[in-house]
């Protein structure tokens, strides 16, 4: 990743080149700079996406390279779109409204909106406009094949406390599945590492971008907590619940209370020597804990793998007891623990919608139901494919599965749009149309939850994107084939 | 004691009497539904009557016995049963019998059971019938069996009589065990796909010798020879000579363009036709060929790049091998997309703009065909077998669930009965779980076991090993 | 000179009758070693028959290992030794229908154990033995007999006595064709008087063989099987017309595997198969009706949902006393059971009761169950559920004699029968009746408490003689020897090494089932070595330990431990339920 370098270890350091704000800054602040590195971007993109995907790939996955490194590398256009039926999310639905997009932004949304000038014209007679849809639960670009192909796999490092791992430093932005998943309406996706207690830190990125810097809205977004269980999975057959497994457990559960209790301590120590350099003694660095520090102080939230009742009820009572500020991931039993997710204000990102029931017995619509059943309940949650990437882009059908049992359709949108926003704190920048909001939308003739339906226009950072992937590139290039 | 015992014998009863009820003969009309027939288009406020098993009319305003159960399908849509060309449920032990590259000698029919549990969500998906494969671990795997789901019955009432018996074939990265490298196991040969090819050559020439052997017997026993000692009966081989006298369909797994048009010029050589290339991912890539070879398509709607012969798939690919006359179907390989064959179908319209009526077909009379059962199954039409699903919206619509599921003209599947049991099932547990044999011992006792892996969805189950958890 | 001839004759002559008769007197005495000690009367005694009424009180005459005499006005013969029967009851020896006792285990090798994913290819069944010179792999060789491989005694057989079985039939393990049973008297001092019939039946399991052979799967073990028996047909028909005209034919070759089969083929012999659900049962059933086998059915767990088709197949049945179950500890983080597994567990001692309506023949066999006590009791449950205890009883005497051909010698007293005899105090079925007397072969027994040595498995107590193979290169010696002494008690091991190990105190010591793990430390020989801890993994096969040791240090090898003496003393007794 040769290209990516010299501008990450500038920016690393200090963490600051990722903050909020900075990214669109970036494009206007340096522009010099980025002409000049972007042509070199763009030498290595392409040499990147010939080598990475000559043999037996087509070498035409650079041309969705070309075309994301053309827009993001161009002035952000001013579009209005007339005409259309506008789907906002938070509010009621326009049924002939205009949208307009200033600078990556929604700049007005409604029944009469004036064109400003310069403003690039599209009518979406008999079109929706839709929020992109979010998903929080992949790892997107961190894998490209999963099996046969295992020098693409950056999922899951060595080692069981990992907090200073950041998927923001792995995702390849080159990656087929970013453009295949975009074009199906997903503009956005929680990436996270896995495997291990504390697996690292995720990125929430766009779908759009030749760099992660590019690409993240929140570049360490969440930590990622697998919490101690016994056995889940693994060849060979689960281990047994024995004293010793449970006792090892609760080993594994001390060890990760013992490391956060010590990035707290790490945290004022840190704190006390910056305010009083003088007097104080200097803490020696310790990356690991300093990653930590955020997410034991309940600055960010930190999402914990858990499926079963059980772990679901072990999760909350830990993030309670180290005040962290938990998001479960999984949730195939939340429905049993509503009350207590209510109770403690927990949200759910739901992955496991189409999965098989857990036990032989469960009814056969038990996870079909879940998200009805935390609805009801009042329970915070959001839908996630829980894919690695080349099947997020069936996001809207699982939110559509979960409205066929029981889920209203409104609030199976939501939980594509809007609530994985909130859940993540980016809810004053997407998951629904309103001026302000980042300019992520999705343009359909049809329901966005509906197979059937055609997606039409894409918009990213309020860039329009064609519909362009790998996909359609070898459909093209085939499906007039004599 | 005596309550649990009357309790737990009724229930017996109850089970033992639904198998044998007279739920099977039982005639019954479907109300005022938008019947999609696939075969004569979409016919609205359309009553179907089931009578015998069979479907006996399809009509407005029809006359149905009075002892005939009436299912009001007001606002609701019927179709055909949904028909899965590549399935592994039902089946006991290991999918593959990976120890040899040429197991045509195995025999799907010999380990099926009627009672997995998979069986009856795939009912309550709409899907009514089944091509059981062989896994993909060998060049030629073991005969398949085609079945339809029938819940409740015994083993021997789930293959359709009269269809055309199968075997499978399997190219590619699997039979030459790429991705399967367990230490300690010798390697086996196929390692490439030139030996891939190579293993069946193989196979076919030895499959037409035993022929040959064979016919010189009965010549010569017809020529009243005397002393002769018969060929040995072998039964990798006779499967291999049904092929080559186009009595046994093969339905093979595969994805590279290179080892589709490898596996048709094979056939043609030997003399046979490929009936089905299963998962075919880069069949668009040479639609034309496989349309002009006569082979049938059977693929994922999007399932992609989940290996590197994978990486090359589109979900265009059902579309444009359509396009060129490939009759083309989609399948599930995986006891949870089998629940929902009908998305995977509405996608199709969305990638590369089949019809509605197209995207339905993929999941009822194009797999019916391709099995050969089209005679009995995959459309509504007078006088064939009642396999037919009613959902609550258009089967193509992701907000619709299935209400009932008829095989056979008997209700398999019924939602409001099945959560109406849900109470029933929960208090049996609760009898059962006090009863003294369910009882934990007293002292000692081995630690329970830790639970199983989450079956998750965006899987595919052809690789499956002897010995994996396959626990519901 | 003539007369000195003849009188040389007669000497000759009279010298040789007499050294006939005496060792034809030596022979007999010694084939029938007619002693004082061999007739019993059993006197006042309750007899239950099961071929005729029972007689409430009646004399029963041993002699010679069959039974003399019968009856209620039967008087005890003077040579007898009495035996006061008042408030006993006897019945027919029990008959086991269906065991491996008698046949090791076999022991396993070394580092044969593979772990994580390549144990998955390891079968479940390693065979009991290899037949030299098969055309076929172990655990695919009908050929093997288990007459061959019976070894007398042993806790199994002793623990099997003590709760009143008297014979039973075993079978080798295996994986596909696991060989020719026999049945055996559970008492004797070599095989050969332990064999009362042999062979009796064909053993066909369905377990794939493991590491990667074929068939390695359910669909594979099926094909292999009617591969094996299309060949034997075959086989059978080629040597026929081979052996009419071999002039001009190609010779087949000898196969001693297809030359088992015939039997099996031509119905002369029945086929036993494993079957315990529905669909199973159905599996087997088609198979044998494809090949035209006669078959006995052995599980049957639910044979009763198959009863009309059993019947009207007239398919016997070896119906598992071992009833499922639930082996593991109550835990609350415990995944719940599948219902289908909480029905199995109720219904399964309904079976017997609704064959026995339905017709179906059937014989109980304690189907592998680790604690024979169970035997009994679950007949008793298989009685509260629906079963006649007439039948019941039947089912662990006449019933199996019939079904594994063997009727006309044990399976009820009669006259001329064997003198197997399992005598209680209270009536058999009952919780608290008690094993007074267990004749075999006209013998009685002396019974033992039944609680630690059969319910437990094998027992580690005793003086072994430990060798020790160390992997490694050059000079070293490899080899050590040591007697090693060990205690049990329960699941732990106590104990001590001695010998070229240097001296030490076994710690962490346990045995489970056959696994066996303790620690010792160790010296090696030689000026300035230093003590470090052996730990050693093996596994218990009747008077073998065998398994790998590892050493902190050094590195890792075999061992092999061969008992010595047997325990002097009994191991701590829990309270039996007999007793």
């Amino acid at each position: 990743m040769t290209m990516l370098r010299p501008k990450f270890f500038l920016n690393r350091r200090g963490r600051r080149g990722f903050r909020r704000g900075t990214q669109r800054q970036s494009s206007s602040e340096s522009s010099a700079q980025n002409s000049a590195s972007s042509a070199v971007n763009r030498i290595f993109g392409l040499l990147l996406g010939v080598a990475l995907f000559s043999l037996p790939l087509t070498a035409r996955a650079q041309d969705t390279d070309r075309i994301d490194a053309q827009i993001t590398n161009t002035p952000s256009p001013t579009y209005i779109i007339r005409n259309a039926r506008i789907v906002t999310v938070s509010g009621a639905d326009i049924d002939n409204g205009i949208l307009v997009i200033i600078n990556g932004h929604i700049a007005g949304v409604g029944a009469n909106i004036s064109a400003p000038a310069g403003a690039q014209e599209i009518d979406a007679r008999g079109l929706t406009i839709y929020p992109g849809m979010i998903d929080l639960g992949s790892n997107m670009g961190l894998i490209e094949v999963p099996t046969g192909a295992p020098g693409t796999i950056d999922v899951q490092e060595l080692g069981e406390m990992n907090p200073n791992i950041a998927a923001v430093w792995s995702i390849n932005p080159h990656s087929a599945h970013i453009a295949v998943t975009r074009v199906a309406g997903v503009t956005t996706a929680l990436s996270l590492p896995s495997g291990a207690v504390i697996s690292g830190q995720a990125a929430l990125i766009n779908l759009l971008g030749t760099s992660p810097r590019e690409m993240a809205v929140v570049p360490e977004a969440a930590l990622v907590i697998d919490f101690p269980r016994i056995g889940g999975g693994g060849f060979g057959g689960p281990p047994s619940i024995t004293p010793e497994a449970m006792t090892q457990r609760e080993r594994r559960v001390d060890e990760l209370r013992k490391m956060l209790r010590d990035a707290e301590a790490y945290g004022r120590a840190q704190d006390a020597y910056r305010k009083d350099p003088k007097s104080t003694p200097r803490p020696v660095t310790d990356l690991k804990l300093a990653a930590l520090v955020p997410y034991v102080r309940g600055e960010r939230p930190v999402i914990f793998r858990a499926e079963r009742e059980r772990e679901i009820r072990a999760v909350v009572r830990f993030a309670e007891e180290l005040k962290l500020k938990p998001i479960i991931i999984g949730g195939s039993e939340a429905w049993k623990t509503a009350t207590l997710l209510k109770e403690k204000d927990v949200p759910v990102i739901l992955d496991s919608v189409l999965n098989l029931p857990l036990h032989e017995d469960d009814a056969y619509d038990s996870l079909y139901e879940n998200a009805a059943k935390l609805h009801a309940a009042g329970v915070r949650f959001c839908i996630s494919t829980g894919d690695s990437g080349a099947h997020v882009r069936d996001l809207p059908f699982n939110a559509g599965m979960a409205a066929a049992f029981g889920l209203p359709r409104t609030e199976a949108l939501k939980s594509v749009t809007l609530y994985p926003a909130q859940i993540l704190g980016v809810a004053d920048r997407m998951g629904s149309i309103e001026a302000g909001k980042i300019a992520n939308l999705v343009i359909t003739d049809g329901d966005l939850l509906e197979p059937r339906t055609n997606i039409k226009f894409l918009f990213i950072n309020g860039r329009q994107l064609p519909l362009v992937s790998r996909h359609t590139m070898l459909n093209d290039q085939f499906k007039d084939r004599k | 004691m005596k309550t649990l015992m009357i309790i737990v014998c009724l229930i017996f009863l109850a089970n033992v009497a639904g198998a044998q009820s007279p739920d099977r003969t039982k005639t019954r009309i479907i109300r005022n539904a938008t019947v999609l027939t696939v075969s004569h288009g979409t016919l609205v406020n359309t009553d179907v009557l089931i009578r015998n098993g069979k479907i006996a009319a399809v009509g407005q305003n029809l006359k149905a016995p009075d002892d005939a159960q009436v299912i009001d399908a007001t606002g609701k849509f019927v179709s055909p049963g949904i028909i899965d060309a590549h399935s592994h449920t039902m089946m006991d032990g290991s999918v593959n019998e990976c120890t040899k590259s040429v197991t045509s000698m195995a025999r799907t029919q010999d380990i099926l059971n009627p009672t997995a549990i998979g069986i009856y969500r795939e009912l309550a998906g709409g899907t009514t019938a089944a091509l059981l494969l062989h896994g993909s671990c060998n060049a030629i795997g073991g005969l398949s069996t085609t079945v339809k789901l029938k819940w409740g019955h015994p083993a021997a009432d789930f293959p359709i009589p009269g269809a055309t018996p199968g075997i499978k074939f399997a190219l590619g990265e699997n039979p030459k065990r790429t991705n399967f490298n367990i230490p300690g196991l010798q390697p086996r040969y196929p390692a490439t796909r030139m030996g891939v090819e190579e293993t069946i050559r193989d196979a076919f020439a030895r499959a037409r010798d035993y022929k040959r052997d064979w016919d010189d017997y009965r010549a010569g026993v017809a020529r009243d020879e005397k002393n002769l000692i018969p060929p040995r009966r072998d039964l990798e081989l006779e499967p291999l000579v049904e092929v080559l006298e186009g009595k046994r369909f093969v339905h093979s797994h595969c994805y590279r363009a290179d080892e589709i048009l490898m596996l048709m010029n094979l056939a043609d050589e030997l003399g046979f036709k490929v009936r089905t290339l299963q998962h075919v991912l880069e069949g668009y890539k040479v639609a034309s060929e496989i349309a002009r070879h006569g082979a049938m398509a059977s693929a994922f709607a999007d399932f992609w790049g989940y290996k590197m012969e994978a990486y090359d798939a589109i979900p265009y690919d059902v579309a444009i091998m359509t396009r060129h006359g490939v009759v083309s179907s989609v399948n599930s390989d995986s006891d949870e997309r089998a629940r929902r064959l009908n998305i995977e179908a509405a996608k199709m319209v969305r990638y590369g703009g089949l019809t509605e009526d197209e995207a339905l077909k993929l999941v009822t009379l194009n797999p019916a065909m391709q099995l050969g059962i089209e005679n009995r199954v995959g459309t509504i039409d007078v006088g064939k077998d009642a396999d037919v699903v009613v959902w609550s919206a258009h089967p193509l619509s992701v907000y619709t669930h299935v209400e009932q599921t008829f095989v056979d003209g008997e209700l398999l599947f019924d939602r409001q009965a099945d959560i109406a049991r849900r109470a029933q099932l929960e208090a049996e547990r609760k009898t059962l779980e006090a009863a003294e044999s369910n009882k934990s011992p007293a002292q000692g006792g081995t630690p329970p076991r830790a639970p199983s892996a989450i079956r998750r969805a965006y899987t595919h189950d052809d690789d499956i090993q002897d010995g994996e958890d396959r626990r519901p | 000179m003539i007369m000195r001839n003849v009188r040389l004759v007669i000497v000759s002559l009279a010298l040789m009758l007499l050294l006939t008769i005496v060792v034809s007197w030596q022979l007999r005495s010694a084939a029938q070693r007619h002693t004082a000690t061999d007739t019993y009367a059993i006197t006042n005694a309750r007899i239950v028959t099961v071929s005729g009424p029972a007689i409430d009180r009646g004399t029963i005459v041993i002699r010679d290992g069959l039974i003399a005499a019968v009856g209620a006005n039967v008087a005890a013969p003077p040579d007898a030794r009495p035996i006061d029967g008042t408030g006993l009851t006897v019945y027919p020896g029990i008959i086991d229908a269906s065991t491996t006792l008698g046949i090791p285990r076999p022991s396993p090798t070394p580092g044969a154990a593979p772990g994580g994913l390549a144990a998955l290819f390891a079968s479940q069944a390693a065979p009991s033995a290899t037949s030299p010179n098969s055309t076929q792999p172990p655990g695919m060789q009908p050929e093997i007999l288990a007459s061959d491989l019976i070894k007398p005694g042993g806790p199994e057989i002793e623990a099997a006595r003590n709760v009143g079985i008297t014979s039973a039939q075993t079978a080798p393990r295996g994986n596909v064709f696991l060989g020719q049973s026999a049945v055996i008297n559970l008492a004797g001092d070599s095989p050969q008087q332990m064999i009362v019939r042999s062979p009796v039946a064909l053993y066909v399991g369905l377990n794939p063989l493991g590491g990667g052979q074929y068939p390695g799967s359910l669909m594979g073990v099926f094909a292999s099987i009617r591969q094996m028996l299309l060949d034997a047909r075959r086989y059978q028909e080629a040597n026929e017309i081979y052996e009419r005209n071999p002039r001009g034919l190609k010779r087949q070759n000898y196969d001693k595997s297809l030359a088992a089969l015939q039997p099996v083929i031509a119905g002369r012999m029945p086929i036993v198969m494993q079957a315990d659900r529905e669909r199973e049962i159905e599996r087997v059933l088609d198979l044998a009706k494809e090949y035209n086998l006669q078959m006995i059915l052995n599980g049957g767990l639910e044979a009763d949902r198959l009863a009309a088709r059993l019947k009207a197949a007239n398919v016997p049945v070896l119906l598992s006393l071992n009833f499922p179950k639930r082996t593991t500890a109550a835990s609350p983080e415990a995944e719940p059971e599948p219902l289908r597994i909480l029905r199995e567990r109720v219904e399964a001692p309904r079976t017997a009761g609704r064959l026995a309506a339905a017709g179906v023949r059937f014989a109980f066999q304690s189907g592998g169950m680790t604690s024979i006590t169970d035997y009994l009791a679950n007949a008793a449950k298989a009685i509260d559920n629906g079963l006649s205890r007439e039948e019941a009883l039947r089912a662990m005497t006449l019933r199996p004699a019939e079904i594994l051909g063997v009727a006309s010698q044990l399976g009820s007293i009669e006259v001329g029968k064997i003198a197997n005899l399992t005598i209680t105090r209270g009536d058999i079925f009952d919780k608290n009746r008690r094993i007074a007397y267990v004749f075999i072969d006209g013998r009685p027994l002396d019974l033992r408490p039944t609680a630690e040595i059969g319910s437990r498995g094998p027992n580690a107590s005793g003086t072994w003689s430990l060798t020790v193979n160390l992997t490694g290169s050059g000079n070293e010696k490899q080899e050590f020897t040591a007697m090693l002494s060990l205690q049990q008690r329960a699941e732990r091991l106590t104990g001590s090494l001695q010998g070229q190990l240097g001296s030490g105190t076994i710690s962490a010591g346990t045995i489970s089932e056959s696994d066996v793990n303790f620690t010792v430390p160790i010296t090696f020989p030689g000026p300035g070595s230093q003590t470090t801890d052996a730990i050693f993994t093996g596994s218990l096969a009747g008077n073998q330990i065998s398994g790998t040791v590892q050493i902190v240090g050094r590195g890792a090898g075999t061992f092999t431990a061969t008992r010595s003496t047997v325990p002097t003393s009994a191991p701590a007794p829990t309270p039996s339920p007999d007793r």
